[in-house]
């Protein structure tokens, strides 16, 4: 499943536990993430599902990751 | 190799002058590239019909190439690059976030796309939307800084990209040249060093800060705004710490900065402006042309890659 791999790829990054990362939380506000967490996030993201994230600007929560992903994997 | 920056961007020495929000301007510009290096034209304060201004003054005062950095997240992104397209600028520098979408409008004016990185991943992502090379900035550079050192950054950003790589942030001398090339990069880009030269219009005041700096004598300010950036300390660094120590708002944090570098650079007011400088800066003690600057680079740096092992 895409949410659960793209909660493990968040906690591992950000050293938080996964329980914390829902699809409603917010990478920056709640999880206290900065724009070189993001990237490094996106590009293990992109490793994973094997896909390419073109446009990373208006990620604000984890949802909007994984519909980028569902998106991208179309 | 070194030489394969000097192809790529069509210069005599692979030294890029780092670009620096109100001082680095067509004066200095024009010189560095008139000396053989690359002059990066900072726009953070510019408009787009001021940028077209400078960009022609530069033309007025050299042939060789130079280039424009863009701050992305400034308001006005969308109408210097299109100042920049428009003016076939030869180079473009980014920083402050992602290029990906301006890529299309920059390759279609033959405008090649050099991205300022702090990381590893930011690197791969410039590579795979097109940069021509980027430059790994390490954190002991001036005004707005990541988190890795020079050092610790360029080889892992070389390792992770098949695209030059420069190295900056700490670099002023043939040394940091020599240094850095052994790391793996191809050019180096220089701010503080070049700050000081005679061809540089900052103010004086902001100068012999510089001149007289000490290695420890560069704090980072706005940590918890995540904006951090690295300046000589004063009286403005010391209000800062008054106001990280006691939690303000990353709002109150910003709006402490406000004008501020303006305040040093144009005012001459080093002890309530911003005056951002590199970590190098201790090193930095002499005004000289930008010629001299880059001749004695280029002198220190071939003297020890010549140099027997011992």
């Amino acid at each position: 499943m895409v949410f659960e791999k793209i909660q493990e790829i968040i906690a591992e990054q950000l050293g938080r536990d996964v329980s914390e990362i829902q699809m409603d939380t917010n990478v920056e506000k709640d999880l206290e993430a900065d724009s070189l967490d993001l990237f490094q996030i996106i590009s293990d993201i992109e490793d994973e599902f094997e896909v390419s994230i073109e446009d990373t600007d208006g990620i604000q929560t984890v949802g909007d990751v994984v519909k980028l992903v569902e998106d991208a994997k179309k | 190799m070194y030489t394969d920056i000097c192809k790529l961007f069509h210069i005599q020495y692979p030294i890029f002058q780092g670009a620096m929000a109100w001082i680095s301007d067509s004066s200095l510009v024009s010189a560095v590239s008139e000396a053989g290096g690359l002059g990066v034209l900072a726009t953070g304060h510019l408009d787009g019909e001021q940028c077209r201004a400078e960009i022609r003054r530069i033309r007025e005062n050299t042939d060789k190439p130079f280039a424009v950095n863009i701050m992305l997240l400034s308001p006005k992104t969308e109408e210097l690059v299109q100042v920049v397209c428009e003016e076939h600028v030869p180079v473009v520098t980014t920083g402050a976030g992602n290029p990906g979408r301006f890529m299309p409008a920059f390759r279609e004016a033959g405008v090649k796309v050099v991205p300022v990185i702090p990381s590893v991943a930011l690197a791969k992502r410039m590579e795979k939307e097109g940069a021509d090379a980027v430059i790994a900035e390490g954190c002991e550079s001036g005004g707005h800084v990541g988190k890795t050192t020079t050092m610790a950054l360029v080889p892992q950003v070389v390792d992770a990209v098949n695209i030059p790589v420069l190295a900056a942030g700490g670099i002023a001398d043939g040394r940091g040249m020599a240094a850095a090339r052994m790391l793996g990069a191809s050019g180096v880009q220089i701010g503080t060093r070049f700050l000081v030269s005679r061809e540089c219009t900052v103010h004086q005041n902001y100068k012999d800060r510089i001149l007289k700096a000490r290695d420890i004598d560069t704090v980072t300010t706005g940590q918890s705004t995540g904006h951090p950036v690295r300046v000589l300390k004063n009286a403005l660094t010391r209000e800062y710490e008054r106001l990280e120590r006691e939690g303000a708002s990353a709002e109150q944090i910003e709006e402490l900065g406000r004008g501020r570098l303006r305040m040093a650079v144009v005012d001459g007011n080093t002890d309530q402006g911003s005056v951002m400088s590199g970590q190098i800066a201790g090193m930095v003690t002499k005004e000289q042309t930008a010629g001299e600057i880059i001749e004695e680079i280029m002198k220190e740096y071939t003297e020890l890659m010549s140099a027997p092992c011992v």
